[in-house]
């Protein structure tokens, strides 16, 4: 550490910290505390009016609103369903490619890929297979199951799980990268001495690697939580929400709140709810892994 | 034993391909009817067409004003890109060299940020950008990228400059250096490797964003390139040709840096992942 020795010279370096903290305070920390102020007052948006303070009455609209208890449902729908896939699904991807077999890295590129396109391209990739005609359906005629040809982004029964498979097949192989990542860190002695022993590729699997892992899973998953409640491009570009409001999310049913319909206090309420339940997520699943160290 | 191990290889290969067919179908149908017209698209979704349509593409890039949406996103996320390594190596040189009062404790306060969802804080930050009059005001959109990506940035900079060896500082500062002399000339071309991490994460992170130009970018002239995209979508969503021709030009950039950078990306990916 260099010690400053001089006041002056130590005030000049200290101005080095001063751009960075300015935009953060202003863009990141003022309105982190300005949300908790928007979700405790009645306000239109409209610059002239004053905003009256009407305590927890946004968070009780909310709650008591049929479309944000759908919205909460969808989300943990969301939630589960990328959690039980995405972790899964990418250790297995991240133990075939991490035996180099034959054409591995186009492999890991072509899994990892849609993870940098945006989630607009992406959802409207999806969308034009999805519709009504699409290819999807199309596909399903052609091998012979016609029966299950269905309007999928239209038809409420279906809608929201669509757009679930997308986000799945859309950030699984972020998941894989950071699991290929953490296999390079078990040393190959310990499965050569497993092999030596008399263990199966399988029992290696369950045995070694996931054990290992365990950390790196743990936290793919905890990522995968708080991914799947901050879902919003997906939803935006595939349904808008719809067909009637059946799509949303917390997060889509807080832009519409508070910038279309200029409720800007059930808005910062959906706000806040949002990150309470990522803060939830954390805790939960630091106890959880938390214990399992313990046993 | 030699059969079995191979009768393995041939299941992962088997799960692999169509694992591999279900990730590469959806990109192949995309760019095939991007050269495509309205009647072969649905036809035939994996044939090729019988005369490419390369006239989709002028469609999308002139007509539907792709080629505006696309210059739009390469000044904003590049003047975001510069702004946020610049002004996150100068909080890191701080936060990774000097002590003093709270150094620790800023460190942590700038990483409160990555903790908080965006929707939290939309209301107040266009409160913010609605009361300074910066709707349409492209520099304001930049500060707010540099604003949500500064807390990563801050992170993998400040942890990348505590292992630079300080002899060369050191060295400096008898030398006479001055601190900015030291940050400009030693220090900055030493943290290149972390520079060029975040400067990808940064550049993707702004060319994918929607949620910020959609709320304080209404003019058209100046949005960028996946907000003109779900434009074009919403004024001529069966122009199906032309649009897919859209997607494959919004792609095609973050398409180009991971393949240029793919070490990069998944390095600093798993690196971000593993240091939380």
């Amino acid at each position: 550490m260099i010690t400053i020795k001089s006041k002056k010279t130590k005030m000049g370096v200290l101005l080095f910290i001063v751009p960075a903290l300015v935009i953060y305070l202003l863009f990141q920390i003022i309105p982190i505390i300005g949300s908790v102020y928007f979700s405790l007052v009645n306000w239109n948006g409209i610059a002239g009016s004053t905003p009256q303070f009407v305590g927890l009455q946004n968070y009780i609209a909310a709650f008591k609103s049929a479309d944000f208890i759908l919205a909460l449902k969808n989300m943990a729908s969301m939630v589960i369903i990328s959690v039980l896939f995405h972790t899964p699904i990418a250790l297995l991807m991240a133990v075939a490619i991490n035996t180099k077999c034959k054409g591995y890295r186009l492999f890991k590129a072509l899994f990892f890929v849609p993870t940098v396109f945006p989630l607009t391209a992406v959802g409207l990739m999806w969308y034009f297979i999805f519709m009504p005609t699409g290819s999807f359906n199309s596909l399903l005629e052609a091998v012979g199951l016609s029966s299950l040809v269905t309007p999928w982004l239209v038809e409420p029964s279906t809608a929201m799980n669509t757009i679930i498979f997308v986000n799945v097949w859309a950030g699984v192989g972020y998941y894989m990268v950071i699991i290929l990542a953490g296999l390079t860190t078990i040393p190959d002695d310990v499965y050569e001495a497993a092999a030596i022993d008399g263990a199966t590729p399988v029992k290696r699997f369950f045995h070694i690697t996931i054990p290992m892992l365990k950390p790196i899973l743990s936290m793919c998953i905890l990522m995968d939580i708080i991914g799947s409640v901050k879902v919003f491009d997906l939803v935006f570009a595939m349904t808008g929400g719809g067909p009637n409001g059946l799509t949303n999310l917390p997060t889509t049913l807080m832009y519409n709140e508070a910038f279309k319909y200029n409720h800007y206090g059930v808005g910062s309420a959906i706000g806040i709810i949002i990150m309470l339940i990522c803060i939830a997520g954390t805790l939960g699943s630091n106890f959880l892994t938390g214990r399992k160290k313990d046993v | 034993m030699k059969k079995k191990i191979n009768g393995q290889k041939i299941i992962m290969y088997v799960l692999l391909i169509l694992t591999a067919s279900v990730f590469a179908a959806p990109m192949l149908f995309t760019l095939l009817s991007s050269i495509k017209n309205k009647v072969e698209i649905f036809a035939d979704p994996f044939a090729l067409p019988e005369i490419p349509q390369w006239g989709n593409y002028a469609e999308a890039w002139t007509n539907a004003n792709m080629s505006h949406y696309f210059l739009n996103s390469v000044i904003q996320a590049g003047a975001t890109v510069i702004v946020l390594a610049i002004v996150s190596s100068m909080a890191a040189y701080v936060l990774s060299r000097f002590q003093f009062k709270w150094s620790k404790g800023m460190l942590l306060f700038f990483m409160v940020g990555m903790m908080v969802p965006v929707h939290t804080v939309l209301v107040p930050v266009s409160y913010i950008i609605g009361a300074l009059n910066l709707k349409n005001n492209v520099a304001a959109l930049v500060m707010i990228y540099v604003a949500f990506n500064l807390p990563f940035s801050i992170l993998v900079v400040t942890n990348f400059m505590k292992g630079v060896n300080k002899s060369l500082e050191e060295a400096a500062l008898i030398d006479g250096a001055s601190y900015f002399q030291i940050y400009r000339y030693v220090m900055l071309p030493m943290t290149v490797p972390a520079l060029s991490t975040i400067s990808i994460f940064n550049f993707l992170g702004a060319w994918n964003n929607i949620l910020f130009p959609l709320l304080f970018i209404n003019d058209k002239k100046l949005k960028p390139i996946a907000l003109g995209l779900l434009n074009f979508n919403g004024e001529r969503g069966s122009d199906y040709g032309p649009l897919m021709a859209a997607i494959v030009i919004t792609v095609a950039v973050p398409l180009v840096i991971y393949l240029l950078f793919q070490e990069k990306v998944e390095g600093g990916l798993a690196a971000g992942a593993v240091k939380e």
